[in-house]
This record gives structure tokens, sequence and C-alpha cells, in this order.
């Protein structure tokens, strides 16, 4: 798995490629610390890449968010592919995080 | 002279050969006493232990006794020449790595390389001057220490990787007999109760698993019904799947909410058993199953993996989308009711089995275990859920599975 980091105004986008699981929790943990410790307000998780996320993933993004919600920020999820947005429905993720279509959608929608 | 005659130090001759005399013994195989004499009074001097030997023989058994740091030898001798006696050295498995000076009054190379072939490792002329002798029995010492440090090292690291053999040995041991009690908590397979048999395959990713079920009497007309999947896999999540196994026994439920209705029982386990501060959660999926009239009311908690099979309609996933345990405390979870018929066939299973993935990375995916299912429904239900296993196998090129894999088959009679 790969994660690059990109400044947007008002947040950050992890730009996340390869597949989130079990094996690769740490690095995406490392990614999200680094950013949480920039006082971002805004993390957009981009999973446009992302072919896969097992339920270990899921769990990761979830704390993340709540994480993220203790600090008064928000998480976002941008363009999940067809099948890691199926198992995200079935797990009912879209109710705890918002998931866009384009990063401008994301970024109105948190300056909203 | 009678052998192994000890001189001890005398005066130092410079500080770096009393600093290896501090130590270093130097043995003496030589057959002729004065030149065996003149040798030991020199090194003597110059601050070592000096041992004596006059023959080979002899030679061998003062080595083994006393292991001296150095040995100096004499290529001349009857019975043992000094290039036999380091062959016998070398291939005595105490004394092999010892350093060995060949003491020659020749210098010609071919009888060099015999003695290097035969087991010195280096050579001293009879002729060498003090200095040399100081300069290659210091540069011998260096050597030999060097080599008894290595063996020591040597001999510590195995110590520590026969250490760490016996407590992984025993690591898993305890494994495998926790494995054994999650085991013995495991429904039996066969006959339950009044026209349902059950059936199931579980392989855990390690010796210990973390996605588990149940199936147990309620009453006299119920069965409960569970399959519970961790995140993640390993002991960890093994140790947590127990503890919600263990809450949601039967008696359990009764005592702490006076039935097993299944959204009561995931209302109270999702208040129980919050998100970790890793992200570990389970998914869980509870039925209860009257049996007199076959019907059916469950709810799922995030978990998508059961499925309704019936005798002469398609099959169907039971499940809706849903929170799993602890994603949120407010979580309400609606409970859906269905009358199974005669020979219908319900199978629970984690996701370890359908999300086994192919060398290019594709999941098999649930709609391959509905077809799996599809085709066997003339096969007995073991038979079923073993093919099941082999079809994931066969996609995924493996035998062993990454995650835990489980798959619980219940069949109402004819």
């Amino acid at each position: 798995m790969e994660i690059k980091e990109r400044a947007v105004p008002h947040g950050t986008i992890l730009d996340v490629v390869g597949d989130l699981t079990y094996a690769n929790r740490a690095a995406f943990k490392a990614a999200v610390d680094n950013v949480k410790q920039t006082g971002c307000r805004h993390l957009i998780v981009n999973m446009e890449q992302v072919r896969f996320v097992d339920s270990a993933g899921l769990g990761l993004l979830v704390l993340v968010s709540q994480n993220f919600k203790q600090l008064q920020a928000q998480v976002s999820i941008l363009k999940p592919q067809s099948y890691v947005r199926e198992i995200m429905s079935l797990a009912n993720i879209p109710k705890m995080i918002p998931i866009y279509e384009s990063e401008e959608d994301a970024l109105i929608a948190r300056a909203a | 002279m009678n052998s192994n005659a000890l001189h001890h130090i005398g005066k130092a001759a410079d500080l770096s050969a009393w600093r290896e005399a501090s130590i270093a013994t130097i043995l003496l195989v030589d057959d002729e006493p004065v030149t065996r004499a003149g040798m030991a009074a020199r090194l003597t001097r110059l601050g070592y232990r000096v041992l004596e030997a006059e023959n080979g023989r002899e030679g061998l058994e003062v080595a083994r006794r006393e292991r001296p740091d150095l040995l100096i030898v004499d290529w001349v001798m009857p019975e043992m020449d000094g290039p036999t006696f380091c062959e016998a050295m070398r291939r005595d498995p105490l004394l092999k790595s010892s350093h060995i000076l060949l003491m020659t009054a020749h210098d010609q190379p071919a009888q060099i390389a015999e003695g290097l072939a035969r087991g010195a490792d280096d050579f001293l002329s009879k002729a060498a001057s003090k200095q040399e002798v100081t300069a290659r029995v210091l540069a011998g010492l260096r050597t030999s220490r060097l080599v008894r440090e290595l063996e020591t090292t040597g001999s510590q690291l195995e110590s520590s990787m026969r250490l760490l053999q016996t407590r992984q040995a025993e690591m898993e041991t305890d494994l495998q007999s926790a494995a054994n009690f999650v085991h013995s908590m495991l429904p039996a397979q066969g006959s339950l109760a009044q026209g349902i048999s059950l059936a199931w395959e579980y392989q855990p990713a390690l010796t210990l698993g973390g996605d588990l079920f149940g199936v147990a009497p309620i009453d006299a007309e119920h069965l409960g019904l569970y399959i519970l999947d961790a995140s993640g896999h390993g002991v960890a999540a093994a140790l947590r799947s127990a503890t919600l196994m263990t809450f949601l026994r039967v008696d359990n439920m009764l005592q702490l909410i006076g039935s097993y209705d299944p959204e009561k029982v995931l209302f109270e386990a999702n208040r129980r058993f919050p998100l970790s501060d890793e992200g570990d959660y389970f998914t869980l999926w509870v039925g209860q199953l009257h049996v007199p009239t076959r019907s059916l009311s469950y709810a799922s908690a995030g978990h998508h993996g059961v499925l309704l099979n019936p005798a002469e309609k398609p099959s169907r996933w039971l499940t809706r989308p849903s929170s799993p345990l602890g994603f949120n405390p407010a979580s309400v979870f609606a409970c859906d009711q269905l009358t199974l018929q005669p020979a219908d066939r319900l199978f629970l299973l984690s996701d370890g089995i359908y999300e086994a993935s192919s060398p290019t990375g594709e999941p098999w995916g649930r709609w391959r275990f509905q077809q799996a299912v599809e085709t066997q429904k003339r096969s007995p239900l073991s038979a079923t859920i073993s093919h099941c296993f082999t079809e994931a196998r066969r996609w995924q090129e493996q035998c062993e599975f990454l995650d835990d894999a489980a798959v619980v088959g219940l069949e109402l009679a004819v």
C-alpha cells in the first residue's frame, strides 16, 4: 500500500493506493497520525485506487472518524470503487463517514 | 624432562606481552629436551604460562586437558610428526579450532604448503630471533582469542536459539490447549433436534481462531444460533472472540435480557463490546428458530455471511445494511422473520471463506459461494460444505486461509 499526503484548502487528502487491510493497518495509522499532528480539521481519504478493504480496514476508518470527531474535526471518503462501496454500505459506513465523488464536493460540504 | 612441567610467569618482557601473559597459556610439543627448554625459557620470560609435552600423543592429552591458547609444535618428531599432530588436532571436535604454530628448520615453499594443508596455522623458524618469536606468538594469540570469542558468541547464540525454541514450543502448546478449549465450545455436529441437522467446517488462520459460532437449545421449542467474526485475526482476536462467545451463552442471555431475541442480543452486545482503541470490533449475526413452526427470526450487526438455500427456490442472503458491534453506541438492530421449509438449508459463514483471494487479488466472493452451494443441493450437507472449502482453496491456489474460514450449515429434514 502507498499513501501520499496532499494539502488542500482547509484540509488534507490522503491518496491511498493498494488494499486497506489488516496487513497494512500500521502504515495507514501512521499516515493518519501524521495528518492529525498538523491539526488538520478535515481529512479526506481518497480511495479511488483502493481495490479491497477488509474488516480490519473498515474498523480503522471508523476509529479514525471517531477520533477526529472528538477533536471537532471530520473525516470524509472520496470515490470508493464499487466493491469497496458495497462493503462500506453493508456496514452502514456512509451513515458515519460522508462519501463524496469529487474533491470539490468534499471541500464544499465541509465548508458549508 | 617429564611432560607437563609448568613454568610460571617470570618478569614481563614488555607491557603487551604482560597483557597476553595474564591469560595466555602456550603448549610446546617437541621431543628435543634442549630445544624445548630453550623455547620454554624464552616464552616464560615473555610472561606466558608454558606447558610442555615431549611427543605428539602427550601433546594431544595435555591439549585436551588444558585447552591452551596457542600450540608450538616441532615438525620432526618420532612416532607422530608435527603435520600428523596437526591433523589429529583438527579431527578432534574439542581441539579443532586451536591455533598451531609449526616449528621447522626448513622454509621451503613446498614444505610450508604441506604444513598448512595438514592443519598448521603458521610457521616458526627454529632460528627465529627473539623479536620474531614474540611477534608470531602475539599474532597467534590474537587470532586464537578472536576464534574463541567467535566460538563463545556462537555458543551463546545457539543457547539463545534453544531457549527461544523451548519458549516457542511452550507457547504453541498453550495456544493448542486454548484452541482445544474453544473447539470444545463449538456445537456438536449431527442431529440437533426434531429433524434439524448440523454440519460445519472451520479452518482458523492460526492455531487459535477469532471467528466462532454456536447453536444451542434455548428451551424445549427454540434453538439459538449465531456466528461472530472478529476483525483482524490471531491470538488477540481469538481472545476477544472467546469473551464474546461466553457472553452469548444462552444461560447468560436469559439472565441478562430474559430472552434470546436477536435484536435484544445485538443491542446488549453492541453496548458491551465497543470499538477497541486499535479499531477492533465484531460482526455478529444472531438467529432464533422456533422448531415446531420452523419460524426463524434473525438480526445482524454488520455480518453479511448468512445464506438461505431453500430446497425449491433460489438461495438468498439474510442480511441488510447494519453497523457492526461498537461502530455506533446508539445502533438499533432490526429483526426479520421467515418460515423455513422442509429440506431448506441455512449457511452461516465467516468472511475468511468468501474473501479468499486469487493470486491476482480478486476475492472469491459471496456469489461464488452461493453458486457452489446451489450446485450441491443434492449432496449431503457436510459434502456441500467441504465442496465450498475445496472451491475456495482452488480459487486462492493454496490450502491455508489468510483469515479464519468457517462455514456452518443447518438442514431441515424433508
